[in-house]
C-alpha cells in the first residue's frame, strides 16, 4: 500500500515535471552538471595528472577562488535583473586599497577595504534605484571611475607591501589540506547561499527580478532591495581584491580585469538568467567550476594558451545560449 | 453503392460543417483550442461568405481573440481544420495567413509613428533595388493603393502626424495591401472603433460598406449596437463555444445579450442571500477623506464598514481605475488622507498603505499581480514576509510554508503543489492566488480592480463565493468593475464615477434593493 503511494507520488511529480517543464528548463538545470561531468571524464583521460587532489585543490579550486567570488558578487544584481559590471575593476581598486592601508594601519585595513567596497556598491545602487540610470550604463562608468582611481593611486605600476600575518590570510591553511583561499570562498559561498535562499532580502531579490510592479504592489520598499545587492557585491569584490592582494603580496590596477566576462559567464551557465528571477548562488558555483576545469584541463594538456582563449569564448558563448530563459527573450538586448 | 461508401470515408469538404449557401472564402471547421487547463475554444465552426461583413461578439474570454489568433496563424488549432476558398489551410502565422489574404486590424494601433505613411504600408515588404529602397515608386504606389480603396490620407506624411482617424484608416489598408495578392481577402478587424470619435466612425462604416464587394469582413466589437448597425450576420461567443447564429435584420441588442450571458444574472450567482445586511455590518475601518490626485482625481470621500463591500463603476475614464490606484498607494494622493481602522495615513507609495493595511488586487494580473515563473508559495507570502523575521535574518521558512498551505487550501486553490508555477494554473486558480497573498498577511480591507477579470464562469463563481466568505470574517471590500452585473450582485453599496469624482451618494445596494444596470448607465453617462 504504501509503496503504492509513493510509486504514485513519484509518478505524480514526474508527470507534473513533463508537464511544466520544457526542455530548455532541463538544459538549464542538468546543463552544467553534465558539461562538469563531461569535461572532468575528459581531461581524467587525457591526462594522469588532472584526477588527483594536489591538482583539483591546488590548481582548480584555488585558481578559481577569485572568480567564485566575483561571480557570487555578480549573481544578486543579475538576479533582480539588473548587472553589476564594475566587479574586476572593484576587485582592482580593493587590491591597491590592501597594499596602501596595510602599510599605514596593519589588520585595521580589511575593514576598511571592505567598508570601502561597500560604499562603492552603495554608490552603484543608489543611482540605478534612485535615478532609475540603467545598471550596466552606472557600473560601467563606476569602472572607469574605479580604475582611473586604482591608476592613480598606483601610478599604473604594481605596488607591495609586506606583511606575513596578513598573507597568510590568503595563503596560510586553517584547515590543514585546504588552502584560506579556498577555505574564504567556501564559505562565502555557503553565506551567500543562505542570503538568497533563507532571507526576505533573497526572496526579493528572486521577486525583483521577475516582476518588480508586482512586489512593489505588495508594500515591499522596492529601492531599498534594488540598492542591497550593490553593496553585497562591492563587499564581495572588497574581499576578493583583499585576498589577491594578500595572496600575492603586491597589487597592480589590472590584476583582476580578466575576471569580468568568465564571471558573467559562469552566473550564466550556472543557471541565472541575464533576465533575473531564477537561478541564484548555488548554482553560479557550477558555472565557475566549469570554467576552471576547462582552463586548468586546457593547460595540463599543453593546449597553447591563445587557442585556449579562443576555445574559452567559444563554450561560453555556446553554454549561454543554451541557457538564456527564452520565455523572457523579449526582454534580452 | 461504392461510391457512395468512398464518400463517407473521405467526405469533401462540402459534406461536413455547416450547409454552406456558396463559395466560402474562409470557413473554420471544429476548431478546438485549450490553455493547460481552460478550454478557449470547443468545437466551434464558422463560416465567412465573400462579401459578408460578418459580427463576432462575446464576453470578456468567450474565445474570440483566441480566434482570431488561429484566423491570423498566431496559434495553432488543438483541433479542426481552416479551410480558404474550399482549400484546407495551415497558417504558420501571420504572414502566412497574409499570403493566403487573412489579416487582421488590430485593437492597439499597430504603426510606427517615426515612419511615413508609405513606409508602414510596405513595411517588411519594402521594395528595394540593389539594396537600395525604391522611395519614389513605394510612395507612388502607396497613394494610388489607399486611393483606389477610397481611403484619403497622404502617404508621404509622417504617421505622428495623422489624427486617430488616419492611423486607422492606414492600419486597414495596410490589411488590405498585406492580402493584395488574394482576390477577396478576409479582413479582421479587432474592436476597430475603440477610440474613435463619431465621425470617424461613421467614415469607417461608410469604408466598410464601400469596400463590401471586395473584401470579407470580421467585426469584433464590444458595441453591440454597432455590430448591428454594420454586419449582415452575427456569431455569439460564449465561454469558448458558439452559441448562437443570427441574421442581422433578426438579431436584437436584448437578444444577443442575452445569449453572450448565457443565462439570468441571478442573486444565486452572486451569493446574494449570503451578503451581509446593513444591520449586521460593523464599524467603519475604511475612511477616505477628499481624497485627490492633482486635478484630475477627487476631491472623493466615503467609508467603508466592517464587512462591507463598496461597488464603484464608471465608464472607460472615469477615472475608477486611478482612484483604485489612489486607494493602493501606487498613485501618490495628492490631497486627503484616509484612515484605516482609525489611523490616518497620507498614502505616498504601496509601502504606507499595505502598512495601514490595505491590500490592492490590480485589473492585470499577469503584469501586476503574480510572479508568473515562481511558486505557488512564493507568490502567496510575498506580502507576509515582508513582516515576518525568524531568526534574523533568516525568514522563518517553517511559519512561511504552514501559512501558504493554510491559505492554499482554505481558498481552495487547485494546484499539484505549493510548489508548482503560478504560470501553469488556470486564471481562476491565479486570481485566487493574489487574493490568497492578502490573506496571508491578514489584511482588513482589500481593494479588487475587476477581480474576476478573464477568467472563466466556474472560477468565476467561486471568486463571487469567496469575497462573500472573506465579508463574513470580517474583511471589507472596495469593488472596482467595469461588469455592472457583477458589481450589482456583490455591493452593498455603489458609488458612480463620473469624471474623476463621485457623481452622486453612494446608491443602496442591499440585497432586497438592488438598483439595476440601466439606473447605474443612467448615471454614468
Amino acid at each position: 500500500m504504501s509503496t503504492n503511494n509513493t510509486t504514485d507520488t513519484v509518478r505524480n511529480w514526474w508527470h507534473e515535471q513533463r508537464e511544466q517543464r520544457t526542455r530548455q528548463d532541463w538544459i538549464i538545470d542538468l546543463g552544467p552538471f553534465v558539461m562538469l561531468f563531461g569535461l572532468m571524464t575528459l581531461f581524467s583521460i587525457l591526462s594522469q595528472n588532472f584526477l588527483t587532489y594536489g591538482n583539483l585543490i591546488n590548481n582548480v579550486a584555488v585558481n578559481s577562488a577569485l572568480l567564485l567570488l566575483v561571480a557570487l558578487a555578480g549573481t544578486f544584481p543579475i538576479l533582480q535583473q539588473s548587472i553589476d559590471l564594475s566587479v574586476a575593476a572593484l576587485v582592482n581598486l580593493s587590491g591597491v586599497l590592501t597594499v596602501i592601508l596595510v602599510a599605514q594601519f596593519g589588520f585595521l585595513a580589511i575593514p576598511m577595504v571592505l567598508l570601502a567596497g561597500m560604499l562603492a556598491g552603495f554608490a552603484n545602487g543608489y543611482v540605478f534605484a534612485k535615478l532609475k540610470v540603467p545598471s550596466f550604463l552606472v557600473t560601467l562608468g563606476t569602472m572607469s571611475v574605479m580604475t582611473g582611481v586604482a591608476l592613480i593611486i598606483t601610478g599604473g605600476s604594481s605596488i607591495n607591501f609586506r606583511n606575513d600575518a596578513i598573507r597568510g590570510i590568503a595563503t596560510g591553511e586553517y584547515l590543514p589540506g585546504i588552502p584560506n583561499l579556498v577555505f574564504w570562498s567556501v564559505l562565502i559561498y555557503l553565506g551567500t547561499v543562505f542570503l538568497a535562499l533563507r532571507t526576505k532580502f533573497g526572496r526579493y531579490c528572486y521577486a525583483l527580478g521577475e516582476n518588480e510592479r508586482v512586489v512593489e504592489l505588495s508594500g515591499a520598499k522596492v529601492d531599498r532591495y534594488k540598492i542591497y545587492p550593490f553593496v553585497l557585491s562591492g563587499l564581495l569584490c572588497a574581499i576578493g581584491g583583499f585576498l589577491l592582494a594578500a595572496r600575492l603580496s603586491s597589487a597592480s590596477p589590472d590584476a583582476g580585469t580578466d575576471l569580468l566576462l568568465p564571471s558573467i559567464a559562469a552566473i550564466v551557465m550556472g543557471g541565472t538568467a541575464l533576465t533575473g528571477g531564477v537561478g541564484g548562488p548555488h548554482r553560479t558555483i557550477l558555472g565557475v567550476l566549469v570554467i576552471a576545469v576547462l582552463q586548468n584541463g586546457m593547460n595540463l594538456t599543453a593546449v597553447d594558451p591563445f587557442v585556449q582563449e579562443i576555445i574559452l569564448g567559444v563554450v561560453v558563448v555556446v553554454a549561454v545560449a543554451l541557457s538564456i530563459d527564452r520565455r523572457k527573450i523579449d526582454v534580452v538586448k | 453503392m461504392v461510391e457512395h461508401s468512398m464518400d463517407i470515408e473521405q467526405p469533401t469538404a462540402a459534406d461536413v460543417g455547416p450547409p454552406s449557401t456558396g463559395e466560402a472564402s474562409l470557413r473554420v471547421e471544429n476548431i478546438s483550442k485549450s490553455f493547460r487547463h481552460v478550454d478557449a475554444l470547443v468545437d466551434v465552426s464558422i463560416e465567412l461568405e465573400p462579401g459578408e461583413v460578418v459580427g463576432l461578439v462575446g464576453e470578456n474570454g468567450a474565445g474570440k481573440s483566441t480566434l482570431l489568433s488561429i484566423l491570423t496563424g498566431v496559434l495553432d488549432p488543438d483541433n479542426g481544420q481552416l479551410y480558404r476558398d474550399n482549400q484546407p489551410v495551415e497558417f504558420a502565422g501571420p504572414q502566412e495567413a497574409a499570403s493566403y489574404g487573412v489579416s487582421l486590424v488590430h485593437q492597439e494601433q499597430d504603426v510606427i509613428t517615426h515612419f511615413r505613411g508609405y513606409e508602414n504600408l510596405f513595411l517588411g515588404r519594402e521594395r528595394e533595388s540593389m539594396g537600395l529602397l525604391k522611395m519614389d515608386e513605394m510612395s507612388t504606389d502607396a497613394q494610388s493603393f489607399v486611393d483606389d480603396l477610397g481611403i484619403d490620407i497622404d502617404v508621404d506624411k509622417f504617421v505622428k502626424d495623422y489624427s486617430f482617424n488616419e492611423r486607422q484608416m492606414l492600419e486597414i489598408a495596410k490589411a488590405f495591401h498585406v492580402s493584395s495578392k488574394s482576390d477577396n481577402p478576409v479582413i479582421l478587424l479587432d474592436e476597430p472603433t475603440a477610440g474613435l470619435e463619431e465621425d470617424g466612425r461613421e467614415l469607417l462604416f461608410d469604408l466598410i460598406d464601400d469596400l463590401r464587394d471586395e473584401a470579407t469582413f470580421v467585426f469584433v466589437s464590444h458595441e453591440l449596437d454597432e455590430v448591428l448597425e454594420i454586419t449582415d450576420r452575427i456569431y455569439v461567443l460564449k465561454d469558448g463555444e458558439l452559441v448562437d447564429e443570427y441574421e442581422t435584420d433578426e438579431a436584437t441588442q436584448d437578444a444577443l445579450q442575452q445569449s453572450m450571458v448565457g443565462r439570468e444574472t441571478s442573486a444565486e450567482y452572486y451569493c446574494v442571500p449570503d451578503q451581509r445586511r446593513e444591520s449586521n455590518l460593523g464599524d467603519p475601518v475604511f475612511e477616505v477623506n477628499d481624497i485627490q490626485h492633482e486635478d484630475e482625481i477627487g476631491p472623493v470621500s466615503f467609508s467603508v464598514r466592517r464587512g462591507e463591500v463598496f461597488g464603484v463603476v464608471g465608464v472607460e475614464g472615469s477615472g475608477k481605475e486611478r482612484l483604485g490606484r489612489i486607494l493602493a498607494g501606487d498613485t501618490p494622493a495628492t490631497d486627503g488622507s484616509l484612515s484605516v481602522l482609525g489611523e490616518e495615513v497620507q498614502p505616498e507609495s504601496p509601502v504606507d498603505m499595505v502598512d495601514a493595511g490595505v491590500g490592492y488586487i490590480p485589473k492585470d494580473r499577469k503584469s501586476e499581480g503574480l510572479l508568473l515563473y515562481q511558486s505557488v508559495l512564493k507568490n502567496t507570502s510575498l506580502a507576509m514576509v515582508r513582516d515576518m523575521y525568524g531568526r534574523l535574518p533568516f525568514l522563518d521558512t517553517n511559519a512561511e510554508s504552514s501559512i501558504t498551505e493554510e491559505t492554499i487550501e482554505d481558498l481552495n486553490i487547485k494546484t499539484p503543489s505549493a510548489n508548482s508555477l503560478v504560470h501553469g494554473l488556470s486564471g481562476g486558480n491565479q486570481q485566487k492566488v493574489v487574493i490568497a497573498r492578502w490573506l496571508a498577511h491578514e489584511t482588513p480591507v482589500l481593494v479588487m480592480d475587476n477581480v474576476s477579470r478573464g477568467i472563466d464562469v466556474g472560477a468565476k463563481e467561486e471568486v463571487y463565493r469567496l469575497c462573500r466568505e472573506l465579508t463574513a470574517e470580517g474583511i471589507s471590500i472596495v469593488l472596482i468593475g467595469d461588469e455592472l452585473p457583477e458589481v450589482i450582485g456583490l455591493s452593498n453599496r455603489i458609488a458612480v464615477m463620473q469624471d474623476g469624482s463621485f457623481a452622486d451618494e453612494p446608491i443602496d445596494a442591499s440585497p432586497d434593493a438592488k438598483p439595476t444596470e440601466e439606473e447605474l448607465i443612467q448615471l454614468m453617462v
